[in-house]
């Protein structure tokens, strides 16, 4: 029949124009998937490094010549911002690209740096729609452009192995799995 | 000459059109700048009744950012321990890491959650995972006042 060509004809072009941005927003759902489980974080990568100054300290013994000689210890003088006591034991000198807490007690401290996770930072400012814009447009586009490659996908094959054999019998299983998650989630 | 004309009124039409907008947005500044109360995060939290749901302008010391998504930051009084819980509104999307240990001024709205809504917010924060160990921003982070901000300026970088 002269529309399963067309089908055809469209599934494939869509499949072919929205390969990038498939990938975009698989890549990066994985990442948000797993950034809101709280597994890891996609958006920054994080080092700590530890150094030990060489005596106890208290809050009060702590003034800005101490920290300037935590800052050459660690190597972190030309990154300096300020410091500040979030309790009685510890201490945070913050940094440029990064912090370095310290446990006054015991002297130890910890250099994190902080910096933007490559590749992932770019994917999720497109998935976040952080560009707005014309943006907006083009990802409704896909979204729609999904939507069409998903019903054009069911057509694609006829007989035993299509919607209306094997393929129907898949595609309520893929229907049940999300409306499952919901009912055990959400509604009961 | 008609086109001359017609380009000249046009000029004119536009020049008027553009100074009726430079006013509405002068005017409309002047009612923002009225409207925001600047205080310390002090004075805000002593009273907190008081400034519920007016726009202010506060400024402190960045102490933490969230770094799962930048959703909300921690603003360190003058007092050294007091915080207060920032969220991003309007425009601004998220806050950068790179805040943590500058001194920022934020302007935006002070809100004290309804009974209700700060019992959800206690759960929604339980259900989540946080940092191991308490922070010097958990009270803050739990607390039923923050601050929607919708702009903010690095004082000190």
């Amino acid at each position: 029949m002269k529309w399963r060509k067309w089908n055809r004809w469209l599934h494939r072009e869509l499949g072919y124009l929205f390969f990038g941005m498939s990938i975009i927003y698989g890549v990066s759902g994985i990442a948000l998937n797993h950034g809101v489980a709280r597994h890891w974080n996609p958006g920054i990568i994080s080092r700590s490094e530890s150094f030990v100054y060489p005596t106890p300290l208290s809050k009060s013994s702590v003034d800005r010549a101490v920290v300037e000689e935590m800052l050459k210890i660690t190597g972190e003088r030309k990154n300096y911002k300020q410091y500040y006591f979030p309790d009685e034991e510890q201490l945070m000198i913050y940094l440029r690209g990064g912090h370095i807490s310290v446990s006054l007690p015991s002297g130890d401290m910890w250099v994190t740096k902080v910096r933007n996770r490559p590749f992932f930072n770019e994917v999720n400012y497109l998935h976040y729609n952080k560009p707005k814009k014309l943006w907006t447009w083009f990802s409704d586009l896909f979204a729609l452009g999904l939507i069409l490659m998903a019903i054009s996908g069911l057509l694609l094959v006829k007989g035993k192995k299509g919607i209306t054999g094997r393929g129907g019998i898949v595609t309520i299983i893929g229907v049940l799995i999300p409306l499952a998650f919901l009912i055990i989630y959400l509604w009961l | 000459m008609q086109r001359v004309l017609l380009l000249l009124f046009s000029v004119v039409i536009l020049g008027s059109c553009n100074q009726a907008t430079q006013k509405d947005s002068a005017e409309s500044q002047r009612s923002e700048v009225e409207e925001i109360v600047s205080a310390t995060i002090e004075e805000v939290l002593a009273q907190p009744a008081e400034y519920d749901g007016k726009q202010v302008a506060i400024s402190g010391m960045v102490t933490h950012v969230c770094k799962h998504g930048g959703q909300k930051c921690f603003v360190v009084a003058d007092d050294g321990e007091t915080q207060i819980r920032i969220v991003p509104s309007g425009d601004i999307d998220e806050f950068k890491v790179d805040l943590e240990g500058s001194t920022v001024a934020f302007k935006g709205m002070f809100r004290v959650m309804t009974v209700v809504e700060a019992e959800e917010h206690i759960e929604d924060h339980d259900s989540q995972e946080h940092h191991d160990h308490e922070m010097a921003h958990t009270e803050a982070e739990k607390a039923d006042y923050f601050i929607e901000a919708v702009s903010f300026k690095e004082i000190t970088q």
